[in-house]
């Protein structure tokens, strides 16, 4: 797993640092360990100002003020971080690839860290949903929680966020639109924002089988026999489309964003979408 | 090309039928996996057409179909010829001594004819021409199918004994049958062979098959003489130049010697003479055609062949054996190892066959002994007669000239003369040759009392040409007198290595021991026999025990089959060639078809083949309907079709001649004689073998190299095997071999006729002068148990070879040049023979005297010499460690 943290480190490499867009910062927020660059609560020494009047006394730096005739007061840098709780689909539907390179599980874990990596590096707070235990503050063992992470059902696991966090999932969602509303329906009313990437096989994309088959879940639960499958093909288009239909009018009522990836697509790509539509107001600040 | 079973072609018609079932049931299904199943459940096809089995799996499989549809109609391809007339087939088959050289070929040929009278519905007779094992005269089968008889011919043997043509012309004749097939080996077999002939034409028709390449050799008895043994090869059927290594080999299987009878274009028979030292003559126990396995080219050997027994018998029987005294001391060292000593009393003595007998200073009274003795000696035996006081006081008659009484002193306080030396041999004495050593000296003799004829009676003469031994000849025996006792009284002969060579001379000039017992009447049972292809079995029920008169006279035969007959003590051995008339060349069967023996194929049945085309065929189906069906990858399809072939094609491979600075390797220089290359190669394997095995050496394959050309300073060590043909070498070479030793290569010079091999090899000693000539060789000094070689690897005290007993030459110690390291070493105890070894792992040269501890010696002498030549004088320091330890203690 250290070799595809690596991977995914190099992959965050690559893009600016990222920084969440926080809507509302509390100050029942935990204090991180980031500055804001401006002003504001925090450990850190930011600047001297002379004191005005209107401040309060005891905010005057005694220290710096004997230095001079002047009084000063001490400002700390404003230090805020928010939590964003990243989850992937490991389960067995996941574990399977018949045109691309990658499976799509391996696909969806090098996403899930090499967002994890750029989140860090801005200075936000990372845990994996689903794995108990507090945000972790390393990719290294981010990595580990998801190697450690028993396989799922496919849709994510019902744990308690905090309000105003962020969720992103990857996976297929191939599984029926009710379950998927159900699950991202009860986190909107964390109220928790999110995003929704489904990573796709391109054979699951246009289904590129020929002649007599006999198709089969991946755990064999059901099997269909199609005589012609290029007979059929159209119509899976349609079936899929109307899925991908689904899930984008799911996340719009619940205002999360949606973006399709193929693994036979590069990385990057994938990134750079979760990376803007994360960072929505970030041109604003 | 013809099938078996014909109505199994109708099978073929079903074809078509085959087609059309296949091409109506749709393939099976691939199977996937897919995860978007869900979105799947329910779709159905929208077009009609289902898939279909592709065309070209259908045309494979109707393929497999027909080929197993032939095949089982078993076709056969013939080979053309078809057998004569009609009516039952009369098939003859030689099964003498002459058909054991192409068995497998005979076989093969009947098993032929036996399918062909099988097909065509004939009865066969079959006819073995040569007496049964159980003595009984060849005889014709009656009718029987081919299937019966089948296991009739799988059955027969080529017998160790001749074919017996008058017996089966008579079975020939009474036989009923309609044509003759005769499998035949070539040689008239007798002198029935005409009637033989027209018994089988008055048969019917006969096609006659036999062997068109030469024939069989036979290896006749050796002619004895004097010094050697004469190897005779018969080669009946007379053709163009060629030549036969015989082997002399010894009881285990050794090869001792080995010649190359060089056989004449057109001529029958051959010889050459076989040279042999007495100790190995000794140990002979048959030749051996090289590369036959037939009983024609094994010859046994016994006594008659080798041994020459020395008795002995002194005056005082009592004194005789004090060491350094007595008066048979030194006749015993001289003679024990190369004859076989007997002793007791005269009687005891001559009642067994010796071929010499040595009286040392004993008077033969005139009387009934003196009357035996002269009689022996009158039938070929040869006294030799030793000098002493007695002989002087009495001389009897039975010496070669007259005696005067009494003996003559030279030297001593009361006489003027000096001890007198010997002279040298005259070129007509038995003796020329040898050295005389200046340091023998006479100091008392009998004197011969002069007469005519005393001049061509002596053998050998003092200085002052005073006879010293004398000789008579009485019918077909010697008498030979010398003038001075056996021991070191009368004078240092006996002491002298002088006395061994005139002692072995004699010896060698008496006659063998010939005809041996053949007044016994001892009946001699058969120990071992030999079958039809030489091989040592155990007799058959029906051989008959003989004496040894009637073994002399016996021809081979099921009574008296060749082998060895009687106790240990007196063995005797009875050869296919014993009194055999020299074989000829039959002429042809009038009026016969004639087929070479190798000519006609086999008949080949198609049908194996057939089916595993279509297994191959079908196990191709195979992999193309996984592929369909997706259960495996192309790439494992296209690698097992790749690996199938592969797999058996995977046998060892010698890699390739490699570039000699690749590896250490041993190397000797090529001598021009391909028999002396061949052995110092095998040598130089076995050695590198042994040390590969031995020690962390890791040795390649030796090289054979010519200096001047071959660059020499990859190899730490040549071994140059001396030949007397050698030529000197060229300026070039020499120049190479000063160069190869001044930069550290050590050469290893062997003469091969050292210590025990002396006689071997003649003249390569002089040769080694003329090529040492151009040599740098430093001074030399004998190799000594303190010298680096004894104990660069293993503690040596001896360093033997073939041969052992030889002083080893290296430089002296004195020279420090090359760090001390002898460039050169020379000796002649023929290592590489030593550590040869053959295709089978056998060490193929006996050692000499011999036993397993020599060659672990030799070989460990090789493996210190390797050692040597890769380290240098890095063991030096062990020789110094006594002296330096005792530096320490004090």
């Amino acid at each position: 797993m250290s070799a595809l943290a690596r991977r995914a480190e190099a992959l965050g490499a690559t893009l600016p640092p990222l920084l969440v867009a926080a809507e509302r910062v509390a100050a029942t927020v935990a204090q991180g360990v980031h500055g804001r660059r401006r002003v504001g609560q925090g450990d850190s020494f930011w600047q001297y100002r002379p004191f005005l009047p209107g401040d309060a006394v005891n905010r005057i730096d005694w220290r710096q003020s004997a230095r001079s005739d002047r009084a000063f007061i001490r400002e700390t840098e404003w230090e805020a971080a928010q939590t964003v709780a990243l989850w992937r689909d490991g389960g067995e539907s996941m574990r399977w690839r018949k045109g691309a390179p990658v499976e799509k599980a391996e696909r969806a874990e090098l996403l899930l860290l090499a967002l994890a990596a750029l989140l860090i590096r801005g200075g936000e707070r990372v845990r994996l949903l689903g794995s108990e235990g507090r945000a972790v503050s390393s990719v290294e063992r981010l990595a580990e929680l998801v190697a450690r992470q028993p396989a799922g059902e496919g849709v994510p696991p019902e744990v308690p966020l905090p309000r105003h966090a962020q969720v992103v999932l990857i996976g297929d969602f191939l599984a029926p639109l009710e379950v998927i509303q159900q699950a991202v329906g009860r986190m909107a009313s964390i109220p928790v924002r999110g995003h929704l990437l489904q990573v796709l096989d391109p054979a699951e994309a246009v289904l590129p089988y020929e002649g007599r088959v006999r198709f089969e879940g991946v755990r064999r639960e059901v099997s269909t026999l199609i005589a012609r499958v290029e007979g059929v093909r159209e119509a899976y288009g349609e079936r899929l489309a109307a899925q991908q239909d689904g899930l984008r009018a799911i996340c719009r009522a619940a205002g999360w964003g949606f973006t399709i990836h193929r693994t036979d697509h590069p990385a990057e790509s994938a990134l750079l979408g979760l990376y803007t539509a994360l960072a929505p107001q970030l041109g604003r600040r | 090309m013809i099938f078996a079973a014909p109505w199994v072609l109708f099978a073929l018609a079903a074809l078509p039928l085959l087609w059309w079932l296949l091409r109506v049931t749709p393939p099976a299904p691939r199977i996937e996996r897919f995860p978007a199943i869900r979105l799947l459940l329910g779709l159905m096809s929208n077009s009609e057409t289902p898939a279909r089995t592709p065309l070209w799996l259908l045309v494979l499989r109707c393929v497999v179909a027909g080929l197993v549809i032939i095949g089982l109609a078993q076709p056969v391809l013939e080979s053309g010829a078809a057998l004569p007339g009609s009516g039952p087939v009369l098939l003859v088959i030689d099964d003498g001594w002459a058909a054991a050289r192409d068995w497998a070929k005979r076989v093969v040929v009947a098993r032929t004819v036996l399918d062909r009278a099988e097909r065509a519905g004939r009865k066969v007779v079959l006819l073995a021409t040569a007496p049964a094992e159980t003595g009984a005269p060849p005889s014709a089968t009656p009718a029987m199918d081919a299937a019966v008889a089948r296991p009739l011919v799988e059955a027969l043997r080529p017998k160790p004994w001749g074919v017996d043509r008058a017996a089966a012309a008579q079975a020939a004749q009474l036989a009923k049958a309609g044509a003759v097939v005769a499998i035949l080996d070539g040689l008239e077999g007798g002198p029935d062979w005409s009637r033989f002939a027209a018994a089988l034409a008055s048969v019917g028709p006969v096609v006659e098959m036999r062997a068109e390449d030469g024939g069989t050799r036979l290896l006749l008895p050796p002619r004895a003489e004097p010094d050697r043994l004469v190897v005779r090869v018969a080669h009946p059927v007379a053709a163009a130049a060629s030549e036969v290594a015989v082997a002399a080999q010894s009881a285990d299987g050794r090869t001792l010697a080995r010649i190359v009878v060089p056989i004449t274009g057109g001529a029958t028979s051959a010889e050459a003479p076989m040279l042999l030292p007495p100790e190995l003559r000794n140990r002979l126990s048959k030749l051996v055609i090289e590369g036959s396995s037939t009983v024609a080219g094994v010859v046994m050997l016994d006594e008659r062949w080798r041994r020459r027994p020395v008795g002995l018998l002194a005056g005082d029987a009592a004194a005789a054996g004090a060491p350094l005294t007595g008066q048979l001391f030194y006749l015993r060292r001289a003679l024990e190892t190369s004859t076989e000593l007997r002793e007791g009393e005269l009687a005891a003595l001559l009642s067994r066959e010796i071929s010499v007998l040595i009286l040392a200073d004993r008077v033969v009274p005139d009387g009934p002994e003196r009357e035996v003795l002269a009689n022996w000696v009158g039938k070929g035996g040869m006294l030799i007669r030793f000098a002493g006081p007695k002989t002087a006081e009495r001389p009897d008659t039975l010496l070669p000239v007259k005696m005067l009484e009494g003996d003559r002193q030279l030297g001593g306080a009361m006489s003027w003369s000096q001890p007198a030396g010997l002279a040298g041999f005259a070129p007509t004495s038995p003796f020329a040759g040898l050295a005389v050593p200046a340091e023998v000296k006479i100091t008392r003799q009998v004197l011969a009392a002069p007469g005519m004829h005393l001049a061509d009676a002596t053998w050998a003469r003092l200085g002052d040409g005073t006879p010293l031994v004398t000789h008579a000849t009485r019918g077909a025996g010697q008498v030979v007198l010398f003038h001075v006792t056996a021991n070191a009284d009368w004078s240092d002969l006996p002491l002298s290595g002088l006395f061994v060579d005139m002692l072995r001379r004699l010896v060698e000039l008496a006659n063998g021991v010939t005809g041996g017992d053949e007044g016994s009447t001892q009946k001699l049972a058969p120990v071992e026999t030999l079958d039809g292809f030489g091989q040592p079995g155990a007799p058959p029920a029906v051989a008959a025990a003989m004496t040894a008169a009637e073994l002399a006279r016996a021809d081979p035969g099921p009574r008296a089959p060749p082998g060895i007959y009687g106790p240990e003590t007196a063995r005797r051995v009875l050869n296919l060639a014993n009194r055999m008339a020299m074989p000829v060349a039959a002429s042809a069967i009038p009026g016969a078809t004639f087929e070479p023996l190798g000519g006609i194929p086999p008949e080949r049945g198609l049908a194996p083949w057939l089916m595993a085309v279509a297994i191959l065929l079908l196990a191709i189906d195979m992999l193309a309907s996984l592929r369909l069906r997706g259960l495996l990858g192309a790439t494992a399809v296209l690698a097992f079709l790749l690996v199938a072939p592969l797999a058996q094609a995977q046998a060892p491979q010698l890699s390739p001649e490699e570039n000699p600075a690749r590896g250490t390797r041993l190397a000797h220089v090529l001598t021009g004689d391909a028999q002396v290359d061949n052995v110092a190669r095998a040598g130089l394997i076995g050695l590198s073998d042994y040390v590969n095995r031995r020690t962390a050496a890791a040795l390649a394959e030796p090289a054979g190299v010519e200096p001047g050309q071959d660059d020499l300073s990859l190899y730490p060590l040549l071994y140059w095997p001396i030949t007397a043909e050698a030529p000197a070498p060229t300026g070039q070479a020499v120049a190479a071999l000063n160069l190869f030793m001044a930069n550290g290569g050590i050469i290893l010079i062997d003469t091969r006729n050292g210590g025990s091999g002396e006689g071997f090899s003649a003249g390569a000693e002089a040769a080694l002068r003329q090529i040492g000539r151009g040599l740098v060789v430093p001074a030399l000094a004998e190799l000594t148990q303190a010298h680096v070689l004894a104990r660069s690897f293993y503690l040596l005290s001896e360093f033997p070879g073939r041969f052992a007993g030889d002083a080893i030459w290296v430089a002296s110690d004195q020279d420090r040049s090359n760090d001390g390291v002898s460039p050169v070493i020379i000796g002649g105890h023929d290592w590489a023979s030593a550590w040869a070894v053959d295709a089978q792992g056998r060490n193929p040269y006996a050692t000499i005297p011999g036993g397993a501890r020599q060659r672990v010696l030799a070989y460990r002498f090789g493996v210190n010499l390797v050692m040597y030549a890769l380290t240098g004088n890095y063991k030096g320091d062990q020789v110094h460690v006594p002296a330096l330890l005792e530096r320490l203690g004090q």
